[in-house]
């Protein structure tokens, strides 16, 4: 499997000088194409910002984060920016979207960006995005009149509108109840069963379990990882315990 | 409690904390400024006509007179207090030397005067009396102030040495807008000078109650006594005193209206951001069980101590630079009687706009109410849908606008409450910039004279106080005839007529004879009399005769008694001669000839000064002005305030332009650092968020500079008109410079607005994602 993020003893520490605290502490970690990988730990383990410094949102200290065997720290901000919007996708725990803009106009924003002339087939995926992720028919609607569910599938149609080669979510399902929750991950599966890769932080024992490897942090290191089969619909059941199982192993 | 809330907001917005306060301070400043300039005023007005017993009418007459008719008439006048007839002996300018240089280019009436005993006198910078010797001549301030002379200065009248022993204020004829100007010598030197120039009479008097004033001015002109020249009243001599302090006043007044209006908009712009930013905590406290009045007292803390702190400043700054505004005042006026109670009514001024400002607070704050404490938790922001009306402003249906402009307009859109404010702002900068310009290019223009009475020409001759006026009028007028430098010109004589309206009101009335279509001036209704029973009247004329166009009026024409029916054809505008004018086509009626003028327009414009010396030397009896250098000296100090003002309205315009796009921006860009941040993570990089903000500034800026510019042509023209119409002008149209006002100024704003935004959003495209959404 080809790798796409590769983050090689990445270090990040916050605070003023001589008052430094390491988030990150020479932290290693790949994903491959289409793989669908999850992190989890407690708070303050620094799960959030691993994925922040994986797709180079977030400057690092020391080591290495590459994209498709491109260093990020040689790239300038614009450089950044243009790889964020045309080949990687975002979705947060609160739903960022504009509130100035109908539905619509907020998936293709980015897209908008570097080929406005092409609306009119920009606007055919959304809506083949929107048909696809259960909510087709809400492009006219103002952001406030959708529900957090609805505001999170907007959210990651916005994030596939530029066929990303990653998806990174930063607890996309915290704010949701189970069966939205439950919904949201079927996306995400299916997504990744289109080949994008997807590296989701998440507290939830249950959306790891969908994932085929899951990578456990605490105080700022990796310190175990747990592979599964893709999952396939079933099993979930035994998957949740073996997530929680290695949980206990290794106290947290 | 309170400080400590002050103290961490302040600390965490001092830019806009401290625009807000200046904003404020020059707020309070202006208006303590205007209340201590407009109670000075006519206080020091009513100092210097009390202390100078300036007359309450006075009829100015060339030719006999007969004192004996007039005493009596002022005898049997049951409301005459004093009367007096005091010479002024009006002296060739060129005769006038001072220090070797003659007042030859002055179009002032120049003359000599001595000390009156009763009333009307002419006073001291002191305000006291003055008391001449022989020998000295004391100077009028107008010439004080242009540096013609100084005090020790040799001074030479027709020919006789004089000393310059001080300068005088003339409580009729301090302003520049008054025609003549009268020089004090001892009544020994009169005496001896008595025949170097031609005498006019000040038939004046003063009334024991001046509100029968009307009256008397119809009694006196009914009584057919001397009336070969303009007659003058208390109120216009008040006013003549007034305007140019008064103007300012005005202005004064004008601005601080805007700049409170600005300091509002500020502070509603800093408050309304405040809110949404706190929505979620205002929530919360609402929740806790904190009444809004609690909550509205944490803001309404800042906002009291920032008005407070600036209209202290203010307070201070007023009294830094009310001698400045005070000195012209106390120049030629003296001190005001009501000068004691201008600091308190400054303060009074200041406090009130203090109050406004706390109010004004109070009542933004109550959007609190509107708050709903469920929303505010779940959402942190209103849910209120402010895109009504921009649904068809649509990303997906905008092919022809770049993605960040059209993001820049649809923000604007979106958050109209929000730009309203910065709009406002640039429709006041716009109007500050353009109206004082426009005033300034129109009265600067050459067709202006026409607005006050004077046709377009480039000379004028006026044969006056002189015998055989016809005689003198044809001699000029056939070597007019001859001089090929010379490619139009026309005769105008003035005489007087008894006119009787259809109501039965008779007054004497001085109609301008001849052709009035060669030089024509600016008719604000109607037409110039052009056929032989036609007539057009001055404003003041039209007004006081309660005559419009098309109504009749009776003249008695020939023999004096015979009457004939004239047909309003035009008015117009008129400042010269009191106002009072009127103008007719026929020729003939036997009255006398008061006065001639002639109009002359060159072939080679440029060479007018130089013809009008020429003119001037050729025929001495006649005074030649060249119009535009007439123009220039009788407005021109106006002219150059006009100019003056206009040039700080664009400095100032400006400053308010850059500080304002600077403050809005920069809150902006602070506030919107979530949404910067969610664009970031969308791809958008820091020059496109920087050109969403440009985009954002210039849509306003466009919107602005278009209200801005249609304001100042209606709303700012009418009150230009308001400015103008003191000038003696009753109609006003703007005469607008194109390339200054749709072009230059335009550049100008949008450079400001520019270097402001980017100023002011330089930090928007460096804000850290992880900052903004990292859980």
């Amino acid at each position: 499997m080809r790798t796409i993020v590769c983050g090689e003893n990445i270090v990040k520490s916050y605070g003023a000088a001589g008052e430094q605290r390491n988030v990150l502490n020479g932290v290693s970690a790949q994903i491959g194409e289409g793989e669908f990988v999850s992190v989890m730990g407690p708070s303050g383990s620094g799960k959030s910002t691993l994925l922040f410094a994986l797709s180079g949102m977030d400057g690092i200290d020391g080591g290495t984060v590459s994209f498709d065997s491109m260093d990020l720290s040689g790239l300038g901000e614009n450089a950044l920016a243009d790889l964020r919007r045309r080949r990687m996708g975002f979705v947060f725990q609160q739903p960022t979207l504009l509130k100035n803009l109908n539905v619509l106009d907020n998936i293709i924003l980015p897209s908008m960006r570097d080929n406005r002339r092409a609306a009119a087939e920009l606007t055919d995926r959304a809506r083949v995005l929107m048909l696809k992720t259960g909510i087709a028919g809400l492009e006219e609607r103002n952001i406030t009149q959708l529900s957090g569910g609805q505001l999170q599938r907007a959210g990651i149609c916005r994030a596939l509108m530029g066929n990303p080669q990653v998806i990174f979510g930063d607890e996309p399902t915290g704010a949701l109840n189970s069966a939205t929750a439950q919904e949201i991950m079927d996306i995400f599966s299916g997504i990744c069963a289109d080949g994008t890769a997807v590296l989701l932080v998440t507290h939830d024992a249950k959306v790891a379990a969908q994932t085929e490897r899951i990578l456990y942090m605490r105080d700022g290191s990796i310190v175990s990882e747990l592979r599964m089969a893709k999952f396939g619909g079933s099993g979930l059941e035994e998957r949740i315990r073996k997530v929680n199982g290695r949980m206990q192993e290794i106290g947290i | 409690m309170y400080y400590k809330i002050i103290r961490n907001d302040i600390a965490a917005s001092k830019l806009v904390t401290l625009t807000t306060t200046v904003f404020v301070a020059a707020a309070a400043m202006l208006v303590s400024l205007a209340a201590i300039l407009i109670v000075n005023l006519p206080g020091a007005i009513d100092t210097l006509m009390t202390q100078a017993k300036t007359p309450h009418f006075m009829q100015m007459h060339s030719g006999d007179v007969n004192t004996d008719r007039l005493a009596d008439f002022a005898r049997e006048n049951g409301n005459v207090d004093q009367f007096q007839v005091r010479e002024f002996l009006n002296v060739e300018s060129s005769r006038i030397l001072f220090n070797g240089n003659s007042l030859a280019g002055s179009v002032q009436d120049n003359g000599l005067s001595t000390q009156s005993e009763a009333f009307d006198y002419l006073l001291g910078l002191d305000g006291k009396v003055i008391q001449v010797s022989d020998g000295e001549i004391y100077v009028p301030l107008a010439y004080m102030k242009d540096g013609t002379a100084k005090i020790g200065d040799k001074a030479e009248i027709a020919g006789q040495a004089f000393t310059v022993a001080g300068f005088l204020r003339d409580s009729q004829m301090n302003s520049l807008l008054a025609s003549s100007k009268r020089f004090l010598v001892s009544h020994q030197d009169y005496a001896e000078l008595a025949h170097s120039g031609s005498i006019e009479y000040l038939i004046e008097f003063r009334l024991k109650d001046l509100s029968g004033l009307n009256a008397f001015e119809a009694e006196y002109a009914a009584a057919g006594l001397e009336a070969n020249g303009p007659a003058l009243t208390y109120p216009l001599f008040k006013m003549l005193n007034a305007i140019s302090d008064g103007l300012t006043a005005g202005i004064l007044l004008l601005i601080s209206v805007l700049v409170v209006a600005i300091a509002f908009m500020c502070i509603r712009f800093t408050l309304l951001a405040k809110i949404e930013d706190d929505y979620r905590e205002i929530g919360v406290m609402k929740a806790l069980g904190l009444r809004v009045a609690d909550i509205k007292k944490m803001y309404l803390a800042k906002y009291t101590a920032i008005a407070a702190a600036g209209c202290a400043a203010g307070y201070i700054l007023s009294l830094v630079f009310k001698g400045m505004l005070l000195e012209n005042i106390r120049l030629y006026m003296g001190v005001s009687s009501n000068s004691s109670i201008a600091l308190p009514v400054g303060i009074a001024g200041v406090l009130l706009v203090f109050l406004a400002i706390v109010a004004y607070v109070n009542i933004v704050l109550n959007r609190f109410r509107d708050i709903s404490a469920v929303e505010a938790i779940r959402f942190g922001t209103s849910q209120q849908d402010s895109s009504a009306g921009t649904k068809r402003f649509r990303l997906s249906r905008s092919r022809l606008l770049n993605t960040n402009i059209f993001l820049g307009i649809k923000d604007v859109l979106a958050r109209k409450k929000l730009y309203l404010t910065m709009l406002a702002v640039l429709v006041i900068a716009a109007f500050i910039i353009i109206v004082p310009q426009n005033l300034y290019h129109t009265i600067s223009a050459p067709g202006f004279s026409t607005y006050l009475g004077i046709g377009q020409s480039d000379l004028r001759l006026d044969i006056q106080q002189t015998d055989d006026i016809a005689g003198k009028t044809a001699e000029i007028a056939k070597a007019m005839h001859s001089d090929s430098a010379i490619s139009k010109y026309t005769v105008l004589t003035t005489k007087t007529f008894r006119a009787r309206t259809p109501d039965g009101l008779e007054e004497r009335l001085k109609i301008e004879l001849g052709d009035h279509t060669v030089f024509p001036v600016h008719y604000s209704q109607g037409t110039a009399p052009v056929l032989g029973n036609e007539l057009a009247l001055s404003a003041l004329n039209a007004d006081e005769l309660g005559l419009q166009v098309g109504d009749d009026l009776t003249l008695m024409l020939l023999d004096k008694e015979t009457p004939a029916t004239f047909t309003v054809s035009g008015i117009y505008s008129d400042v010269t001669n009191g106002g009072k004018t009127a103008k007719a086509a026929f020729t003939g009626g036997s009255a006398d000839i008061m006065w001639s003028v002639i109009y002359t327009e060159l072939a080679d414009s440029s060479l007018a000064a130089a013809k009008a010396a020429e003119y001037g030397e050729r025929f001495a009896f006649a005074k030649v002005s060249d119009i535009e250098e007439y123009i220039a000296q009788t407005f021109g100090s106006t002219m150059s305030s006009v100019h003056r003002t206009s040039q700080a309205g664009l400095v100032v315009a400006l400053l308010i332009t850059v500080l304002v796009t600077l403050l809005f921006m920069n809150m902006l860009a602070v506030k919107d650092r979530y949404s910067i941040a969610v664009l970031k993570t969308c791809g958008f990089t820091g020059p496109d968020i920087t050109l969403q903000y440009v985009a954002r500034a210039v849509f306003v800026l466009v919107l602005g500079i278009a209200a801005g510019t249609l304001l100042a042509n209606t709303l700012g023209e009418s009150l230009a008109g308001l400015v103008i119409s003191r000038l003696g002008a009753a109609s006003f149209e703007f005469a607008v410079r194109p390339l200054a006002v749709y072009v230059l100024v335009p550049l100008m704003m949008a450079g400001a607005v520019l270097i402001a935004t980017l100023l002011g959003t330089a930090g928007a495209g460096r804000i850290q994602i992880a900052e903004q959404l990292k859980e």
